[in-house]
């Protein structure tokens, strides 16, 4: 049993500088978990945190089942495999090997077996005698290895373990490691910044860039559905062809048109359902991204329906079994250099281009990926964060393609027509609208439902594989927003209420009956100060806080409280807050109150006005570091 | 842009650059310095005031526990179950009160008037004489005044920590986190507190022997401790900056001009001699070591331990043979003037310039073995395609030094030539085995001619007894090493910056 | 053409070597002279002081070695000097060592501000102070003592660290958390880690504390003043020059005991030598 799992992991530097930022992973046991991006993105400093090496600015930490924030490294029960390969330059291998079960005093012979053990695997039996000095990298490689694995670790460590070796050996010790992996079974998290150790290597993959993570997936899906560009970008050679454009919705078609040439291509709408329809007009710049091998060389003429373009050849790399070939879009352009026209494509044909040749090649459009030129966000995401729609409202009813919905008094507004926005989690599985099920995809551990209702396509998101041919769905008015000519006038419910609080330290004093006598007692108990409001924390909460904060500081750092609507409980006394308004979505009620500077949205079951006073629910809150921005609990 | 055109200027165009930018970044660069100062400042106000807010936060929030703690100290740590620190708290509490009852108060009574007490004499029946006795003595009072401040210092410094180390496990035990226990203590100074256990000793050391005679001739700079002031006899007194106006030339005394005139003409000669020695022993040492390193050279090793041979040889001995061999009746003189080559003694040593040439180039010969050595190491750690690629590009033997072997030893031995600069500007032994100091000068108070600022402190005091002086004299020897040390360790690191070798 | 070049190529390196080598005899020559000399005036025999106008003596004998063992104090110097550079160097080597593992490899909060402190503390001219120390260790009695000697030369070796931490930072930070991660203690990484890599560092720092008490010559005149008995040699030695008329008597004599001083370090030196260069090239020099 070893997970490891990182909550809300902060690195921040002295001067203020964030390594790492909101790490969350959840790493479970036996998986190979790979950390890769450019160098400074904070993945060794990830790595370094795990193995105790670097301070965790905030965040939890666990190994297993423990917290491992405060440990030192020799107590976590992690073995660490360094780049420049960190061997004792004074002992021999065995010695260097036998190092760390000496220290914790094992038995001779226990040691004894242990090493020939790790020797045998690794096949260095034959060196243990010599010092590190006289072998070679790919032997002191191994021998770091098992130095690392002769101690049995929950989870093994890995800091760019070959970038030191030559490429050949490379490849050779890639395999000696997964090997290894499939032998151990035990958790592995390797750094690298070579996008094909990755691939090649892990189960599960982290980009990350300027410590921040970018994505966590699969190789597979990092490849076939990066979130954004630089993932796609960083994942897979020859890189990504990025060309800059536009896309305008025509009918049942788009219009790609590509800046800085006169190429345009037509895709059916049918692929692009999933952008978001802004990306659809022609105006936003869009980033469109095909790899080399949805290009292809079209030859003798043979037209099979596919889009196709003509590219001017600049240079090609031969490879071997297949070629490199580099072009340009842009007719007059040079492919040498990376620029928004150039494009990369893999031919295995046996025709001869040369420089200078105009060709034309196919664009497999089923595999087009598309990215916001400026947030480099996917446009054309995997499970579309809303549903875009016209809709229109009218004596208190919503409708968007046939379908009506009768609007809550919190809701009404005056007859439009509008944009409908229903985000993919406010499509629920338990409503009376009837809809038909087009497909169920499987996205790591959700299912992607597309829906029609009415005719109109619809996702949803489930937990559960959905057979059934229809399903009723309802919508969850709540998150709904309807924009008219770029004026939000139904806009969503906050789903969490941010409060100002401060970590308070309080002495109780309890009369408690002692031989006939009442003796005061005091205690000390430790809670929150929210607007003039005490409450007392939960044990296991405040230690949370102390650990996280310290002793010290805990007290003096200005904190805010996240609770959900559903976790802010009307009662006799607590925050008082002054009700603004109150919101009815017919099922539900919400008043919207003030406490200090901020606006809360509580659920409520009557309608109040003046003051009330609000309790929350200290099971599900979130509490945050204001100054630094750091998530605590 | 600049960079272009820098390159295209001559050498002394470059060097007439480099003069100006440094003169030009001078004003911003003391402006920096003085806009640091209120951060500083604000940062040290805040240190400071945070021990009071601890302080204050103790005895308001603490328990009686961590309250006693402010009269008995370790009390709270000892409530709480931390017996190691607690009571090595107490027991420094117990030692500091008997220190100050015993001994610490006497001293630091009479630390104003440095002791007031004249001797008296009083018959002895026992001993059939007069015995002196002498009830006071300036500079044990002043010594020991001075001891028993720094004690008190490192007291209230403990009283802090022990009350904030009360109240921070009180702190724990509320939150109703574990306390590290004696054990733990015990096991996190081979860790987390590793550094306290290595460097305690050696702290100890340089604080008693180091820091606190430091301090004590501070403060002796502003007494009239002289051969007439010489204590148990005469005790001397507080005198203000008496000593500093007499050195700078502006004393009453007749002696003040001859001071202020002697302090120049040494000051100038102790920089004269650093820079002479310094680089005459670099750059031959470096000379030396590349012959040797040359390729083809044979025997590499047998030239290296011949000069070797002159570090293992005590410093002192071939001094003082030396200064014996170049004495005007020394050997060389005499058999110089038996072979007929002169006519009278060569004054080696009696002559005020000559004597300065003799101290630079025996210097040369004691310390040049040094440098080779270390340039030796370095030369081996020049990357060989260097010297290739110049080579293909056409330089010749002396180019390549030029261009590379200087700038690269330059840049990695920065640090080591400063070093040997200051020590040299406080080389005691070649002069003071060599020369004396000698030449006299009738002009000088107490030099010779070829006298370091360290040797002549050396005469004041242990010949002359002139404390007071000598003390001022020492402050501005500090004051001249920081300041030129300072500018050089900056120089050098700036140099670091804009133009990392490779 | 070309092996013409080439040829006159060859002779002009031999000629810049030939160069080379008649400079590196004549710098030989410079170097050692000076202690031909000094070996052989100790075997002079006859009693003509320094004016004498020539250097091989008209007698080989070993009369000033007997003199030195015999009538002199020489030996009991030798002893006292012996003494004090052997726990010298016992104390010295440790205080610099962990000094330097403290600064190179612990963090703590006044790192820093302490070696500030130090090289501050270092442009002091030492020896105004002795004044000071010379009281400190009179209350203490360890005045005209050897123990108070030693004291002198150990109390602030903490000082010398520079060098030493600058070859602890050449060692790899890596190396000491692979230890740290095997499950080693900071003193662990130091004991067994750091010290088997830095021998010649202490060899280095060894071989600097050993030669220090034979050279020094003010802070132990200064100590020892009247009390020719707690003389170390280099006190001891000067004392017989420091007026003519004994010297004239005692220069022989004085080379005789040069030789003997001189013969063990050199020794030590040569043996060493290798580690010497190795501590101090790594050590003073940043790369």
């Amino acid at each position: 049993m070893a997970e490891v799992s990182l909550k809300h992991i902060y690195k921040v530097y002295p001067n203020g500088t964030k390594a790492v930022n909101d790490f969350n992973m959840h790493i479970d046991d036996k998986e190979f978990i790979v950390f890769v991006g450019p160098s400074g993105c904070g993945k060794s400093t990830t790595l370094r945190m795990i193995a105790g090496l670097e301070d965790i600015s905030a965040g939890e930490l666990k190994i297993g089942d423990l917290i491992v924030n405060d440990m030192e490294p020799k107590d976590r029960d992690i073995a660490m495999v360094f780049q420049n390969y960190a061997l004792y330059p004074h002992m021999t291998v065995y010695e260097n090997i036998a190092f760390g079960l000496r220290l914790r005093k094992l038995p001779k012979e226990e040691i004894h077996n242990k090493v020939i053990e790790a020797a045998e695997i690794l096949g260095i039996t034959e060196y243990l005698n010599k010092k590190p000095k006289e072998m070679s990298g790919g032997q002191r490689q191994r021998v770091a290895l098992g130095r690392a694995i002769v101690r049995e670790p929950k989870v093994m460590l890995l800091d760019e373990p070959l970038s030191n070796l030559d490429a050949k050996l490379r490849t050779a010790m890639r395999a000696e490691i997964a090997k290894l992996h499939a032998k151990l079974q035990t958790t592995f998290i390797y750094v690298t910044h070579d996008q094909v150790e990755a691939m090649t290597m892990g189960t599960r993959i982290v980009v990350m860039k300027d410590g921040y993570v970018q994505q966590i997936d699969t190789p597979k899906n990092l490849y076939n559905y990066p979130a954004n560009k630089f993932v796609a970008g960083f994942i897979g050679t020859p890189q990504m062809n990025f060309f800059e454009g536009t896309l305008l919705k025509k009918g049942d078609d788009v219009i790609v048109r590509f800046d800085n040439c006169n190429v345009e291509i037509t895709v059916p709408y049918s692929m692009l359902y999933k952008t978001e329809p802004k990306y659809l007009e022609g105006k936003d710049k869009v980033c469109i991204g095909l790899r080399a091998e949805d290009v292809s060389l079209v030859t003798g003429g043979a037209k099979s329906g596919k889009t196709t373009i003509k590219v001017v050849v600049s240079h090609k790399e031969e490879l071997g079994s297949e070629t490199l070939v580099y072009g340009d879009v842009n007719l007059n352009g040079d492919g040498y250099s990376e620029s928004s026209t150039r494009i990369i494509f893999k031919d295995t044909s046996e025709v001869e281009l040369k420089a200078g040749d105009v060709v034309e090649v196919a664009l497999n459009l089923d595999r087009i990926h598309l990215f916001d030129k400026e947030t480099e966000r996917s446009v054309l995401p995997r499970v579309p964060e809303y549903n875009y729609l016209d809709c229109s409202i009218k004596d208190g009813k919503l409708s968007f393609f046939g379908t009506e919905i009768e609007l809550p008094e919190a809701l009404r507004r005056d007859d439009c027509q509008g944009e409908l926005l229903i985000p993919t989690n406010a499509v629920t599985l338990d409503g009376k609208l009837s809809a038909k099920v087009l497909s169920c995809e499987k996205v790591n551990d959700r299912y992607l439902l597309t829906l029609t209702l009415n005719g109109t396509r619809l996702y949803a998101v489930s937990t559960e594989p959905v057979d059934a041919k229809t399903v009723n769905v309802g919508i969850d008015l709540k998150k709904l927003t309807v924009t008219v000519q770029g004026e939000q006038i139904i806009s969503p419910l906050a789903e969490v209420n941010k409060i100002d609080c401060k970590f308070v330290k309080r002495i109780a004093v309890k009369q408690v009956e002692v031989k006939g006598k009442t003796k005061k007692e005091k205690s000390v108990c430790f809670g929150f100060e929210v607007a003039d409001a005490y409450f007392e924390a939960e044990e296991a909460l405040t230690q949370k806080i102390l650990s996280a904060l310290g002793v010290k500081k805990a007290f003096a750092t200005a904190l805010k409280m996240e609770c959900g609507v559903d976790d802010l409980m009307i009662s006799d006394n607590g925050i008082a807050a002054r009700v603004e308004e109150t919101l009815d979505y017919g099922a539900e009620k919400f008043l919207k109150c003030v406490v200090g500077n901020d606006t809360v949205f509580v659920k409520t079951d009557r309608e109040y006005t003046g003051d009330v006073f609000l309790t929350p629910n200290f099971e599900r809150i979130g509490v945050t570091e204001t100054d630094r921005d750091i998530k605590i609990v | 842009m600049i960079d272009l055109e820098y390159l295209k200027m001559s050498p002394m165009q470059k060097l007439w650059y480099n003069v100006k930018a440094f003169f030009t970044r001078l004003p911003a660069a003391f402006g920096k310095f003085f806009k640091a100062i209120p951060k500083k400042l604000k940062k040290l106000w805040l240190a400071f005031t945070g021990i009071f807010i601890t302080i204050g936060a103790a005895a308001r929030h603490g328990d009686w526990k961590t309250r006693t703690s402010f009269g008995v100290m370790g009390f709270g740590l000892i409530a709480r179950k931390q017996y190691l620190r607690g009571i090595l708290y107490l027991l420094f509490e117990v030692l500091f009160i008997l220190y100050m009852i015993f001994f610490g108060w006497k001293f630091l009574a009479k630390m104003g008037s440095l002791g007031v007490g004249e001797y008296t004499e009083v018959w002895s029946d026992e001993l059939g004489a007069y015995v002196y006795e002498y009830p006071d003595n300036s500079l044990l009072i002043l010594l020991f005044s001075l001891l028993t401040i720094f004690i008190m210092m490192g007291f209230v410094y403990a009283w802090y920590q022990n009350v904030k180390g009360s109240y921070l496990s009180q702190q724990f035990v509320e939150a109703r986190i574990a306390l590290p226990t004696t054990k733990d203590d015990i096991r996190s100074y081979a860790n987390e507190n590793y550094h306290k256990t290595l460097l305690s000793i050696p702290m100890l050391g340089l604080v008693v022997f180091t820091i606190l005679p430091i301090v004590f001739m501070v403060f002796i700079a502003f007494t009239n401790y002289d051969k007439a002031h010489m204590p148990p006899k005469e005790l001397f007194t507080w005198n203000g900056v008496d000593n500093f106006v007499t050195l700078l030339g502006g004393g009453i005394s007749a002696n003040s001009k001859v001071f202020a005139y002697t302090f120049g003409e040494v000051l100038v000669w102790t920089l004269v001699w650093a820079i002479l020695a310094t680089f005459t022993n670099y750059v031959l040492g470096m000379v030396v070591a590349i012959l040797i390193n040359k390729k083809g050279v044979k025997c590499k090793k047998l030239w290296r331990t011949i000069l070797v041979m002159t570090i293992a040889i005590p410093q002192f001995v071939s001094l003082m043979f030396m200064s014996q061999l170049l004495a005007d009746q020394g050997l060389i003189n005499n058999l110089l003037l038996k072979w007929g080559w002169i006519d009278s003694p060569i004054p080696f040593l009696t002559d005020g310039t000559i004597a300065k040439v003799t101290i630079v180039v025996v210097n040369m010969w004691i310390g040049i073995p040094y440098s080779m050595l270390i340039c030796t190491g370095i030369l081996m750690n020049i990357p060989e395609d260097l010297y290739e690629s110049a080579r293909i590009d056409g330089a010749g033997p002396v180019k390549a030094y030029m261009k590379i072997t200087l700038p690269y030893m330059l840049h990695v031995t920065t640090p080591y030539l400063i070093t040997q600069f200051i020590g040299n500007l406080n080389n005691f032994n070649v002069i003071f085995l060599l020369t004396g100091g000698n030449p006299g000068s009738l002009d000088m108070q107490y030099a010779g001619k070829t006298d370091l600022l360290i040797t002549w402190l050396y005469k004041l005091t242990v010949s002359e007894s002139q404390y007071g002086i000598a003390s001022v004299i020492g402050i501005f020897t500090f004051i001249i090493v920081a300041v030129l040390s300072l500018v050089l360790y900056n120089r050098s690191k700036s140099v670091k910056n804009e133009e990392d070798f490779m | 053409m070309t092996t013409k070049k080439y040829k006159s190529k060859k002779a002009g390196e031999r000629i810049s070597l030939a160069i080379t080598y008649v400079i590196l005899i004549l710098i030989s020559l410079i170097w050692l002279i000076p202690f031909f000399m000094l070996i052989i005036l100790s075997f002079r025999g006859e009693q003509v002081g320094m004016s004498a106008d020539y250097l091989f003596p008209k007698q080989w004998s070993f009369d000033n070695y007997i003199k030195l063992f015999t009538e002199t104090k020489f030996l009991r110097w030798y002893g006292n000097t012996m003494l004090v550079s052997v726990v010298v160097t016992l104390i010295q080597t440790v205080i610099v060592l962990v000094t330097s593992y403290a600064l190179s490899r612990l963090r703590f909060k006044l790192r820093k501000p302490l070696m500030n402190l130090m090289l501050i503390l270092g442009m002091f001219p030492g020896f105004l102070s002795m004044t000071a120390v010379y009281f400190v260790l009179k209350q203490i009695n360890l005045t005209q003592n050897l123990l108070g000697l030693i004291l002198v030369f150990t109390a602030s070796s903490a000082m010398q660290y520079y060098i030493c931490k600058g070859f602890f930072d050449t060692i790899p930070k890596s190396l000491d958390e692979a230890a740290r991660i095997d499950g080693a203690s900071r003193h662990t990484v130091f004991v067994k880690i750091i010290l088997p890599l830095a021998k010649p560092i202490i060899i280095y720092t060894i071989l600097t504390a050993f030669i220090a008490p034979w050279g020094e010559y003010m802070f132990t005149s200064f100590i020892m003043l009247g009390d020719p008995d707690k003389f170390t040699v280099a006190v001891g030695m000067k004392s017989w020059l420091d007026n003519p008329t004994m010297a004239s008597e005692y220069f022989t004599v004085f080379c005789a005991a040069a030789v003997v001083v001189s013969i063990p370090i050199t020794a030590l030196f040569i043996w060493l030598q290798r580690y010497y260069v190795e501590g101090i090239t790594g050590g003073s020099v940043k790369g």
